[in-house]
């Protein structure tokens, strides 16, 4: 277990801001830095898990691993999210028809885009595997699937090239938003909510910065030197997201997505928004570590473990929304609520830790157990 | 006891007045005029637009079609995640900005019900939404919630409907008034059984019956005269300042002139100009 760090702290930060986001309506809700700004805790999301699969793809000594140790470490991984994946689709369609027939009350079978499975179940189970078919708020994961998917290409062209893979990234990003390509949903219309071929660009900036800042003093000092750029970026988002000022999309000029602030597609806007945050919170954690240690272990908890944690964050915010339909919700509820949701987040991390410490019984004699039991200090991808 | 409307399938029959508050579409007709194929998108919590033939937004397009005849109309269907009181409105503007129909047919309520959201915030989002769609020449028709009976004594939920009602009435387009025709529709006696119980049965019979009843509240909409000058001379009352006509008038006044009421084929229904 490796000591509380500024990206598991903020990568707790991004999974209880989306954990309150995710029941909208709550009280909490309008406190979550979601709410002032253009970006949100999505793109933290994933620029650092792009950070930090640089980190996992270097040994303890800071030495690039071989490639097919790389290869096979994101494979296994991408395996892993996909089952995480499937895995709360089908515990949240279970809930949502569950408490339909508890409540025997057909509307929340509507509830954001399960209808389909529902009415539909023969195609909507083919596209629920095929990750073509997403819930409301379940569509983050899917987006998570492909860009460890193609991970390994990330990591491997940066090796060779660090401009040629921004390059690429650059150009299939642009080419997306003029273009306006995305992945299809099916078997419903429309297209993916979070843009893979967009998202991409967050993910290798993420893996990028951490190669190149690990080198480079000059660099370090260069971002420092940002900072205020960064305040300045951040101050403008405040006025824009409180005043609502945003462009029309239908008077935004062609490319459209170029100039809309459009989530699906990272539109620039949020990117350019993205990065000042980065700019000016850069040194927020080595400010606050030493003052808040609690609070830098609960979130740094949490990001270590980021995968369990998200799933259950997920189901968790999925239950919260019922009990604050059915109870009508208020602040007294909005407080139990996220308030038991944020402890059995960090019961979830402080359990996936108990479990991969604890010695798992083996049929080999004793000498023959493996050293692969004790648990990985790598970070996770 | 008012009649039901006889141009509907027998299990979906309600009167008029529960059905639909009928409004002027202008795109839609100008669309009909120039003899383009009409593009509608449907948007809300069943219009994923789901392959099985059975689905709302197919039906929706095929009874379009047969209440216009000779027009061709595509519906494209989305689903709309999230609520229309935090952010929800803003991802409709992207997708009519991608697709730019003629009409906006939209499912509203459900999400923000079921998060409890503010009304007030509610109503005032759905407001601006509407405001916005109009805006650009486009023209809308809103549909209510559903009708379930574990909601009937619920006063956020009714609060909700009324909104909703409220904000078609303010911007003056058109309303289908699913709950009220759910609500009818749960009152009438039927041998139909569910192995859910009948409020699932319900359900599925207002999912089946959607799609007829807005292509009814559509094509009546699209008989309303162009102004209000003109609909006197047509002998329609109008009502002050809206545009809304309630349904039972309207129904009376232009069933002789409407094709889906008869059955045959008719005229298009643009209305001719004196």
């Amino acid at each position: 277990m490796r000591e509380p760090n500024a990206i598991d702290f903020w990568r707790g930060f991004a999974l209880v801001t989306i954990f309150i986001n995710h029941i909208p309506g709550n009280f909490f809700e309008r406190y979550t830095f979601s709410q002032y700004g253009i970006s949100d805790a999505a793109e933290l999301f994933v620029f650092l898990a792009g950070w930090s699969i640089g980190l996992a793809t270097r040994g303890r000594d800071g030495l690039p691993e071989p490639r097919l140790t790389t290869v096979l470490r994101l494979l296994s991984r991408t395996i892993e999210v996909y089952r995480a994946q499937i895995t709360i689709m089908a515990l949240a369609l279970a809930m949502i028809a569950g408490c339909a027939l508890y409540l025997d009350n057909p509307l929340i079978l509507e509830w954001h885009n399960a209808g389909g499975f529902f009415a539909d179940p023969i195609q909507t189970m083919v596209g629920v595997v095929l990750l073509t078919h997403q819930l409301g708020f379940f569509n983050i994961l899917p987006l998570y699937v492909v860009l460890i998917a193609i991970a390994p290409a990330v990591v491997l062209i940066g090796r060779v090239s660090r401009a040629l893979l921004l390059a690429l990234s650059l150009s299939l990003y642009g080419a997306s938003l003029v273009f306006e390509w995305n992945f299809p949903s099916w078997p419903g219309e429309g297209d993916w909510f979070f843009n893979p071929l967009c998202w991409q660009l967050l993910l290798v900036l993420g893996f990028l910065s951490n190669e190149a800042t690990r080198e480079s003093e000059r660099l370090q000092r260069l971002w420092r030197r940002l900072m205020p750029l960064g305040i300045v970026i951040v101050a403008v988002g405040v006025v824009l997201a409180v005043l609502e000022l945003r462009p029309d999309p239908m008077l935004a000029p062609e490319p459209r997505l170029v100039f809309t602030f459009d989530k699906t597609y990272l539109s620039p806007a949020r990117l350019v928004h993205f990065c000042g945050m980065v700019l000016a919170f850069q040194g927020v954690f080595a400010l606050i570590a030493p003052h808040v240690g609690r609070l830098a272990r609960f979130l740094s908890g949490l990001g270590r473990n980021s995968l369990a944690v998200f799933s259950m964050g997920s189901l968790l915010s999925l239950a919260g929304q019922f009990v604050r339909f059915q109870t009508g919700g208020g602040i007294f509820v909005d407080i139990s609520v996220v308030g038991s949701g944020l402890i059995a987040l960090g019961f979830t991390a402080w359990f996936v830790e108990w479990r991969s410490r604890r010695p798992r019984p083996t049929r080999k004699a004793p000498d023959a157990a493996s050293p692969a039991d004790a648990p990985s200090s790598s970070p996770s991808a | 006891m008012e009649a039901l409307d006889q141009s509907l399938s027998p299990e979906c029959r309600v009167p008029g007045s529960k059905l639909y508050t009928l409004a002027r579409l202008k795109a839609v007709k100008a669309a009909l005029k120039e003899k383009r194929p009409i593009h509608v998108l449907s948007i809300g919590s069943s219009s994923a637009g789901l392959g099985a033939s059975a689905s709302y937004p197919v039906k929706l397009e095929n009874a379009l079609e047969q209440a216009l005849p000779d027009v061709q109309v595509e519906v494209e269907a989305r689903g709309l995640p999230g609520e229309v009181a935090s952010g929800a409105g803003e991802r409709l503007r992207s997708m009519v900005a991608e697709m730019e129909p003629d009409l906006v047919v939209w499912q509203v309520g459900t999400n923000d019900a079921l998060a409890r959201v503010d009304i007030e915030a509610f109503g005032e989002a759905l407001d601006e939404s509407v405001q916005w769609v109009k805006s650009h020449g486009i023209d809308i028709v809103l549909i209510d919630p559903v009708f379930t009976e574990s909601l009937a004594d619920d006063a956020y939920y009714t609060q909700m409907v009324r909104t909703v009602q409220e904000v078609a009435r303010r911007e003056a387009v058109p309303l289908v008034h699913r709950y009220a025709a759910m609500r009818f529709l749960s009152t009438q006696r039927t041998t139909e059984a569910h192995m859910l119980g009948r409020h699932f049965r319900l359900n599925d019979l207002g999912l089946r019956c959607m799609a007829e009843h807005a292509t009814r509240a559509i094509t009546l909409s699209l008989l309303q005269p162009e102004s209000a000058k003109e609909g006197m001379k047509d002998g329609i009352k109008d009502p002050g300042k809206g545009d809304a006509v309630t349904a039972d008038h309207a129904t009376s006044d232009t069933s002789k002139t409407d094709p889906a009421q008869t059955g045959t084929p008719g005229p298009s229904p643009v209305p001719k100009q004196p």
